[in-house]
């Protein structure tokens, strides 16, 4: 269980977090979406203990994390720029782990290089940036980690590798409860493998929730009508994005799939669809809510 | 076992369920017969455990199946849940579906005897078909 509370960051003038409060349960799968520059980074560096916060509190399994080397020892982070020594093989960088990390499983070690298909022998410098993405997920996972911390974990592997990670990622889960971290621009990444969401803007956290509840409070409504649009119907709320086109209408609505279908049905439209929301676009309306919106970067 | 459309727009945990309950209602998973565990299946769809729990857990609700602790999930014999929902969806979607082919110039009649047809086909044709 990953706790944050009320945290806040400053580097100098700029605020990079601002009062945020997130809780990540044991076991589950945290995906951290948000714009750029929105805190994200800064925020997975305060949980791994690199940075430490100026005020607020990080508790993992009730027990602060910054320069507390029991915790660290049970945690993988693994950055979007990643460190190496680059002389080294990938065997010199296992046999460090071994020797700093008290976790490290030798056979499980073993086990993973058949997945990735790397010569362990091979100089970390002339491994291409994928691939050394993934020596990272190789020895990361090797450290068998309680909880494990990606920064834009996928960018750079071809499909088949983003596969076979986020295949190992999610055995891990199922198997030993592993609590696992994420954060990503690719949504659809993210829509498989997470069950909770937090969506952080301009260093506030602006919903966390479970994936599901997420989708299910959200929908996409098309319907037309033969006699054009009821003006009645321009006057409900809650609505989030209206649009229409050729008589045809397009809206975002909260609310269950039941409810919106028997409020729609007293219009009597003449063609009526009722659609689950991806997270990609529940993203794009809850930021165009907080004043984030495409349109202003398009026009 | 199943093939989840992740580019589909309905939740995987609804995806798992309506899954589930076909391959049940079409009696490919037979009563009484274990379902995968949530790690078996984790592993062959990569997609969170906790969603499969999830679904599992909603699919019991409905009575479609059940659960023995610490032996896993099997699929229940006879279905106990209150079907109504689900039959006032499908009667929707078949109204829909009747209706634009009457748009597109089948016969009331035409469609009718295709639905008997299905049930026919069925049961390898009725004893009697003189009307």
């Amino acid at each position: 269980m990953i706790e944050v509370e009320q945290v806040s960051k400053h580097f100098e003038q700029i605020e990079a977090l601002h009062d945020v409060t997130m809780q990540v349960r044991k076991g589950s799968i945290y995906g951290l979406v948000g714009s750029n520059g929105a805190g994200k980074t800064t925020l997975l560096k305060i949980l791994a203990g690199l940075y430490r916060q100026d005020s607020g509190a990080v508790r993992v399994d009730a027990e602060p994390i910054y320069e507390n080397n029991e915790v660290k020892a049970r945690l993988v982070f693994i950055s979007d720029n990643l460190y190496w020594f680059l002389n080294f093989t990938v065997e010199d960088m296992a046999n460090f782990y071994r020797s700093i990390y008290s976790r490290w499983d030798q056979e499980r070690y073993s086990k993973l290089g058949a997945a990735f298909e790397i010569d362990p022998r091979c100089r970390l410098k002339t491994l291409s940036k994928g691939m050394q993405r993934q020596v990272a997920f190789w020895l990361g996972l090797s450290l068998t980690p309680d909880i494990l911390i990606l920064d834009e974990p996928l960018d750079g592997l071809d499909p088949v590798m983003r596969q076979k990670v986020k295949n190992l990622i999610v055995q891990d889960v199922a198997a030993r409860e592993m609590t696992v971290l994420i954060s990503s621009h690719n949504l659809r990444d993210l829509e498989g493998i997470c069950d909770q969401i937090g969506i952080l803007h301009h260093g506030q956290m602006l919903i966390q929730k479970d994936l599901d509840d997420l989708q299910a409070g959200l929908h996409k409504i098309q319907a037309a009508f033969s006699g054009g649009i009821p003006e009645a119907l321009l006057q409900e709320e809650p609505v989030l994005s209206w649009g229409s086109r050729n008589g045809v209408l397009t809206f975002i609505a909260r609310g269950s799939h039941e409810e919106i279908v028997r409020q729609m049905q007293a219009y009597g439209p003449a063609l009526l669809d009722v659609l689950p929301l991806t997270l990609e676009e529940i993203f794009i309306y809850e930021m165009g809510e907080n004043g984030y919106d495409i349109k202003s970067i398009l026009y | 076992m199943f093939a989840l459309d992740l580019r589909s727009r309905a939740p995987i945990y609804e995806q798992l369920v309506e899954k589930t309950r076909d391959l049940i209602i079409n009696n490919v998973l037979k009563p009484d017969e274990q379902l995968p565990t949530v790690r078996d299946l984790a592993s062959e769809l990569t997609i969170n455990p906790n969603t499969i729990q999830k679904a599992y857990r909603e699919l019991e609700r409905q009575g479609y199946i059940y659960s023995i602790p610490g032996r896993g999930n099997f699929v229940m014999p006879a279905p106990t849940e209150n079907n109504a929902a689900r039959l006032q969806a499908l009667s929707k979607q078949l109204t829909r579906a009747a209706a634009e082919m009457h748009y597109l110039g089948m016969t009331i009649t035409e469609i009718a005897t295709l639905i008997e047809k299905t049930f026919s086909n069925d049961k390898g044709g009725q004893a009697d078909d003189r009307g």
